[in-house]
């Protein structure tokens, strides 16, 4: 498993809040699996777990995704995907 | 007016060649341009044999559907893109071709690319509308079945047609015709008839995306022009509501496929300030009555239907469609001349406990207007359970507090054991609830 940042344990634990996922140790999780899908590792989310954790990012970042954009879709890839991609998106929120 | 077998109707509706029937993002597509597109699809569709459509977007899969009806190929409509679905479904009907976006989805069968209307088709001259047989089979959508294996259900061009203006009577009254976007997608019954057909027979513009997270949806509703027509289910307006985006002016919401609980509608209609509706229907009839969510729990038949109950279900029979069909729903007449009746539940979902009668749908229905429960849903007894089970999403509430106010409301034999409390249902995208997931929900260890 690969070493997580202080930002994607950030991240770990408000999807893990989000989704009511409290039998996961924001700690342990692995930034690099898959968030989507039924391989081994991944967390198996869903198209709804989708829109709840848009609305967890907006509500705490202030950053609304959108699915027609490739860069969102690259970006719910995995934890660390996901972390990257709101931390190169909260400057231009800030402003 | 009855279905007549020679009778023949539009494949667009309405005089203007040049109004704008698909909206593709910012880019506004033309009645004459998409008729001209269907046509070229249409002369160079090659093989023969049944066409699985899984255009994503709204326009594709409508020039799709209109090459199809014009080169008489059967279109199937898959419920879901999973590859054995999609599989099974061709090995039974003998399709060869699947038409999408992406050839990784066509599951190994032959791929054509989505068609598109392009600048060549909006320019020149148009000539007639085609005229589509009123009887033809226009498509086929398919659902997952209770057996597991897809069930086909044909539709004629001239149903799809007659009960899209049935529908459209109700919500662009007065022949109103707003701009639709959608977050439904075109292949099942519900998405078929309000984002595909709204637009053909009723001549109303359409987003082609199919919008998903809040921000897509504001996005989509103002790339057109009001008045709008948000077409949605109970799960993506949880979400539009919850993320208090401010949206453009909408004139009308619509839900289908679940429950809305009656609390969600009413924020909604405070946060767009806009009636939001709901209709009833099935695949086997598409739409079939109408209400506004906050108005109660009467629902208005589709004009020219009528409905007779029965213990265990109703027949549902109409000048729109080619035969009766039966309803699993046990309901009320209330008013037979105004096709007022009230939803009892499904036919085998009655709950029966202690000799006292209660449908599922209705115990639901009356946990759903607790104050502070978001989310819910009866489970009917099993061999392992002699009373209904119920699982709910309300975290203001303990379950005493929940059960309490239920008891409130029904007779304490129908009060759930368990009740159980959890973070969310297991919607599928649709808004629909899995029988095998409850179960493992109400046997898991709680919250």
């Amino acid at each position: 498993m690969s070493t997580q940042t202080a930002a994607e344990r950030d991240m770990a634990a408000l999807l893990i809040e989000a989704l009511h996922l409290e039998d996961r140790d924001p700690a342990t999780v692995d930034p690099a699996a898959p968030l989507f899908g039924e391989g081994a590792g991944s967390w198996g989310l869903d198209s709804i777990d989708a829109l709840e954790i848009a609305l967890a990012i907006q509500q705490k970042y202030g950053i609304e995704l959108k699915a027609d954009n490739e860069a969102t879709k690259r970006a719910f890839a995995s934890l660390r995907a996901l972390t990257d991609y709101i931390a190169a998106q909260r400057p231009q929120a800030v402003h | 007016m009855t279905l007549s077998q020679s009778e023949l109707l539009p494949l667009v509706a309405g005089d203007d060649p040049q109004a704008v029937l698909w909206q593709r993002g910012a880019r506004p597509v033309t009645r004459a341009a998409f008729v001209r597109a269907a046509q070229r699809f249409a002369a160079t569709l090659p093989g023969d044999g049944p066409l699985l459509n899984l255009c994503e977007s709204r326009e594709r899969f409508a020039l799709t559907l209109a090459a199809a009806l014009l080169a008489r190929r059967t279109l199937l409509l898959p419920p879901s893109t999973a590859p054995a679905t999609l599989r099974e479904i061709a090995e039974t009907h003998g399709v060869r071709a699947a038409v999408g976006e992406r050839a990784e989805l066509a599951a190994g069968l032959a791929w054509l690319p989505a068609p598109e209307t392009g600048d060549a088709d909006a320019a020149g001259e148009f000539g007639a509308v085609p005229a589509i047989p009123a009887a033809a089979i226009a498509a086929i959508p398919f659902t997952s079945g209770s057996t597991g294996r897809p069930q086909p259900h044909p539709k004629t061009w001239g149903t799809l047609v007659r009960t899209a203006q049935l529908a459209l009577a109700r919500f662009a009254p007065g022949g109103g015709r707003p701009s639709v976007v959608a977050t439904v997608p075109p292949q099942h019954m519900y998405g078929l008839e309000t984002s595909v057909v709204f637009a053909l027979a009723g001549g109303l513009r359409t987003h082609a995306g199919k919008p998903f997270f809040p921000a897509d949806v504001v996005a989509a509703l103002a790339e057109v022009p009001a008045p709008r027509l948000l077409v949605t289910t109970p799960v993506h307006l949880r979400a539009l509501v919850a993320a208090g985006l401010r949206a453009p002016a909408i004139e009308r919401i619509v839900s289908a496929t679940a429950p809305l609980a009656p609390e969600l509608a009413a924020a909604a209609e405070r946060l767009f300030g806009a009636p939001v509706c709901e209709i009833y229907g099935c695949t086997e009839a598409g739409s079939l009555a109408t209400r506004r969510t906050v108005d109660g729990e009467i629902w208005r038949l589709h004009d020219g239907a009528t409905l007779t109950p029965h213990e265990d279900g109703a027949a549902l029979h109409g000048t729109h469609l080619p035969d009766a069909v039966w309803l699993q729903d046990r309901i009320e007449l209330l008013d037979a001349g105004a096709g007022r009746f009230r939803l009892l539940g499904r036919a085998q979902d009655l709950l029966k406990v202690a000799g006292k009668r209660m449908s599922a749908a209705d115990l639901t229905q009356k946990l759903l207007l607790i104050p502070g429960v978001e989310d819910g849903v009866i489970v009917p007894p099993d061999t392992g359970r002699e009373r209904p089970a119920a699982l709910v999403v309300a975290p203001s509430l303990s379950e005493a507090q929940i059960l309490a106010a239920l008891a409130e409301r029904v007779d304490p034999v129908f009060l759930p054991r368990p009740l159980k409390r959890v973070a969310r249902l297991p919607r599928n995208e649709l808004g629909k609830l899995p029988q095998a997931q409850l179960a493992a929900l109400l046997a898991g260890a709680g919250p």
